[in-house]
């Protein structure tokens, strides 16, 4: 209970004093101190798994009732009340489904490909603020961090296309290796307006720069916005879901994948969700911070706030084509950030 | 262990499957250059709406040079009409189409009339108009819907769903059935109206025009279809007119080519509509023709609706269906195009041939004109809106 | 433009073998040989620019394949049919692929329907049937298949 009432109101001690505290008792006992590390480790670790899983279980389920509220639909509402319980069976389903590997497959790639996507989606985690002191490891270099891990993405995407052996694969893995590449540039930018005006790139401190409802989005409102479009066709989400083209591609570089593997990619997207808007929300929304509630309530409320502008787009356009795609980025997202990035730095000297 | 023998047999088998297979092959493999790739689209295709192959020949994602396979559902209506009775046949005919069953009826229909030489009761034409009017809308409404989904558009599908459902009612309390729905007779229609049909029918084109915009301002008008569509799959005058593309895919390239109008049947030349057009002939006029084209069919509505007279809906035709040697074609405006049936009669119960002229068939055979140059993108986004229906390419 | 004044047209160029109205509609039978002629004459001459179908009839009586072109003008609203008479052992016809390139599809279907051949077509590949299955839209082609189910 002392626990929980730390790392929810206590927002004033970090995590990192509770660690000392635990030293304190350890170093009691007489066992030796590296053991205690691991174990917190062991425990960060399952924290995370634990929050990435049950968010990305409660994530797909928002995301179709959400999807069915704008499509006039009633949703999943027979597995549990109010259809909890759907992506649990769907889980379940995929878990027990047999897993098939076609023929031709490059075995390493194909196999190796859906741990690609999902590893770094799940090492993002560790430098999200959840709340005050409660990140699991604050780097100093927390949001470098973070685009040098999802960049590693695309590589599991492209080996998911080329070890499919399958021409629609493929050209799915091409199109998001294009794509990533791309969008990352302007990502970056944007990026890195923010870390001009906090002047850190640790993520403590980009939220402390926005104590007090200085929040980011105001100055950067462009950013934001830049944010947002940069941000969904990072995760390749629609309109720019172009590696797994439904129409076009049949399921572009996850054509041939089954069960787990599929579940892997599938909960990789939805994960990848969270995790820019959390980015959003820490880089822009000011973070944990809010009145009345915990703040990790309050970093929940503002990261769902952005889920749900994600996939209202999403629910909206249809999608857009791949010269297009990157005629966007290239031609008004790089600008548009760039010039955003001059401003701020022209502001910011100047005031 | 296991594993290995499991492939292993899948080996056998699927060695075994294709020793019986014939596979076509267009392009010559070892004459594609190293750029060039071959991508078969189909059979099994989420865009191809049904058992359609294309066979690209692509360079990255642009479309080199395109083949049509069709026949995958290939089931000789023709042969089996030949074995059929006259008036046995009628259901076949809603089976080519399953979307716009009406016209299609109404096509055969007419051709036995016109072969007996039978005239049809006016409150049983203005039956049949309405009909086939609810039917073009229930059949572009789908359309409308499908394309959704081809471009990317997950949402249109189920705002288009809300009022298909509407006309499929309405259908359904006329005919019975709500997709084939074989309701009409040599010499009129089947049953009168039903009670309360004109109320719903009313209520419809009271809030169907509003719908329509908002079909609009979700789909057609979006910033990004009018990217992707606008320019793209260009089809000229001429060049559909040579391939023989009839309906909104024709009248999309700047032909107010409309058998309602050009041709009149029925009593289609009493109603008061236009004929819409687009300017370009480019995929994002052809979308526009279908949605302009459902205003009209409202318009057409209204007037029948309010021009409908008493009167019977059947008239007197021979218990047994035997009509005088001779030939006849007749060709209704159906949601595709013109689709049309010759008939030779040899003066038994039987036809002694027929054959359904049938619009996607020719429209399918414009692809390759108007998608080499484009992207895999655009022909699927070409190919939705030449709104094909494979039963009756492969009839 | 009626049914006599089309016949006249196309009489005085080309040689009409023989001519019915049905239905209103002027029946023309040519000769095999002057097909592409008198199609590309109602095409550019007489702005027949509608190619509806062609298709085929099989008339075992007469020993004769009988080719139907179907023309419609949307400018005058004239319908014509052009009619052939093949032989039904060797049928053979030149294509008129070059002038309505809709003829490619229809005429591909009615070769492998009917077990013709259109010379010089630019595709030859079977358009709906697979192989193995022979002009199934003659009329001495039976199927095994087609016996009626016995009763119950």
């Amino acid at each position: 209970m002392e626990l929980i009432k730390e790392l929810f109101y206590n927002s004033g001690k970090p995590l990192g004093e509770l660690y000392t505290w635990a030293h304190g008792i350890w170093a009691g006992w007489g066992a030796p101190p590296f053991l205690l590390d691991l174990i917190f480790q062991i425990i960060i670790g399952v924290a995370v798994a634990l929050v990435v899983v049950l968010n990305a279980l409660w994530i797909i389920y928002y995301d179709r009732k959400l999807s069915a509220l704008m499509q006039i639909r009633k949703g999943p509402n027979r597995v549990g009340p109010l259809g909890l319980l759907q992506t649990i069976a769907d889980t379940v389903k995929l878990m027990i489904k047999e897993d098939i590997n076609p023929k031709a497959i490059d075995v390493l790639s194909f196999w190796v490909a859906p741990l690609i996507i999902f590893v770094p989606t799940f090492a993002v985690f560790l430098v999200l603020p959840f709340g005050k002191g409660l990140i699991p490891a604050d780097l100093n270099i927390g949001i470098l961090y973070v685009i040098a891990i999802t960049g590693l993405t695309v590589i599991g995407i492209l080996a998911a296309g080329w070890g499919s052996n399958n021409k629609y694969s493929l050209i799915g893995g091409l199109r998001s290796a294009a794509q990533i590449v791309s969008y990352e540039i302007p990502m970056m930018l944007v990026i890195l307006s923010v870390v001009l005006l906090s002047g850190s790139m640790k993520m403590s401190d980009i939220v402390a720069a926005q104590a007090n409802y200085k929040w980011f989005v105001i100055p950067q409102i462009i950013g934001f916005i830049v944010f947002l479009i940069v941000g969904n066709a990072e995760i390749n989400r629609a309109p720019f879901d172009l590696p797994e083209a439904e129409s076009e591609l049949v399921a572009g570089f996850n054509t041939e994948y089954s069960a787990m593997k599929f579940a892997f990619f599938y909960l990789a997207e939805y994960t990848n969700l969270f995790l820019t808007s959390a980015i959003g929300a820490t880089l822009f929304l000011g973070g944990w911070e809010g009145p009345f509630l915990p703040p990790i309530v309050w970093f929940f409320i503002k990261t769902y706030f952005v889920v749900t502008i994600l996939m209202w787009i999403r629910w909206t356009f249809p999608r857009i084509r791949v010269d297009h795609l990157m005629e966007f980025s290239w031609k008004y997202m790089l600008p548009i950030a760039l010039l955003n990035l001059v401003i701020t730095a022209i502001v910011i000297k100047l005031v | 262990m296991k594993a290995k023998k499991v492939v292993k047999d899948q080996k056998t088998n699927k060695k075994e499957k294709t020793e019986n297979m014939t596979i076509k092959a267009p392009f010559e493999l070892e004459k594609l250059s190293n750029d060039e790739y071959i991508l078969n689209m189909g059979p099994q295709h989420p865009s191809t709406h049904g058992v359609l192959r294309i066979i690209l020949k692509l360079d990255g994602e642009v479309v080199k040079d395109l083949y049509a396979d069709v026949g995958y559902i290939h089931s000789s209506v023709e042969k089996m009409c030949e074995n059929k009775k006259y008036e046995m046949i009628m259901p076949y005919t809603d089976r080519l189409d399953y979307l716009s069953a009406v016209n299609y009826n109404w096509a055969y229909a007419l051709a036995v009339e016109k072969l007996m030489g039978i005239t049809i009761p006016e409150r049983a034409e203005y039956i049949r108009v309405m009909l086939a009017e609810l039917n073009r809308i229930m059949s572009h409404l789908l359309w409308y819907s499908a394309y959704g989904m081809d471009v990317g558009a997950l949402t249109p599908i189920m705002y288009a769903f809300r009022e298909r459902e509407e006309v499929i009612d309405m259908i359904e309390g006329m005919t019975g059935g709500r997709l084939t729905h074989n309701a009409f007779r040599f010499g009129g229609f089947k049953n009168d109206l039903q009670k309360g049909f004109m109320d719903s029918l009313k209520k419809f084109i009271g809030h169907f025009n509003d719908k329509i915009d908002e079909y609009e301002a979700l789909l057609i008008n979006n910033v990004i279809l009018t990217a992707r569509t606008k320019g793209v799959g260009i089809l000229s005058k001429e060049t559909a007119m040579s391939y023989g593309v009839t309906g909104p895919s024709l009248r999309g390239s700047d032909c107010a080519i409309d058998l309602r109008k050009t041709a009149p049947y029925s009593i289609y030349d009493k109603f008061d509509f236009k004929v819409c057009t687009g300017k370009n002939g480019d995929t994002w006029d052809r979308l526009k023709v279908r949605m302009d084209e459902m205003r009209e069919s409202t318009k057409i509505l209204k007037q029948a609706m309010e021009g409908i007279p008493a009167g019977d809906i059947m008239a007197k035709v021979p218990k047994i269906i035997k009509p005088a040697p001779g030939e006849v074609y007749t060709k209704v405006e159906s949601a595709r195009g013109e689709f049309g049936v010759y008939i030779i009669s040899d003066g038994t119960d039987k036809p002694y041939r027929i054959k359904f002229r049938s619009p996607s068939f020719s429209n399918l055979s414009v692809l390759k004109e108007i998608a080499i140059g484009s992207k895999i993108a655009d022909v699927v986004a070409i190919m939705g809106s030449l709104d094909l229906v494979i039963p009756e390419i492969d009839r | 433009m009626n049914f006599t004044e089309i016949l006249d047209k196309l009489k005085a160029g080309h040689e009409v073998l023989e001519s019915k109205e049905d239905l209103g509609v002027l029946n023309a039978w040519v000769a095999p040989k002057k097909i592409r002629d008198v199609i590309g004459f109602l095409k550019d001459d007489m702005h027949f620019n509608q190619l509806s179908f062609v298709t085929a009839v099989d008339l075992p009586i007469t020993n004769n394949i009988e080719v139907v072109y179907r023309l419609f003008s949307y400018e005058t609203k004239d319908n014509v049919v052009i009619k052939v008479k093949l032989d039904r052992v060797k049928p053979e016809i030149e294509t008129i692929t070059g002038i309505f390139a809709t003829a490619n599809w229809h005429e591909r279907e009615t070769a492998e329907m009917f077990g013709m051949k259109f010379i010089n077509h630019p595709d030859p590949n079977k358009l709906l049937l697979p192989d193995g299955i022979e002009a199934p839209l003659r009329k001495d082609f039976t199927c095994a298949d087609m016996v009626p189910l016995p009763k119950a």
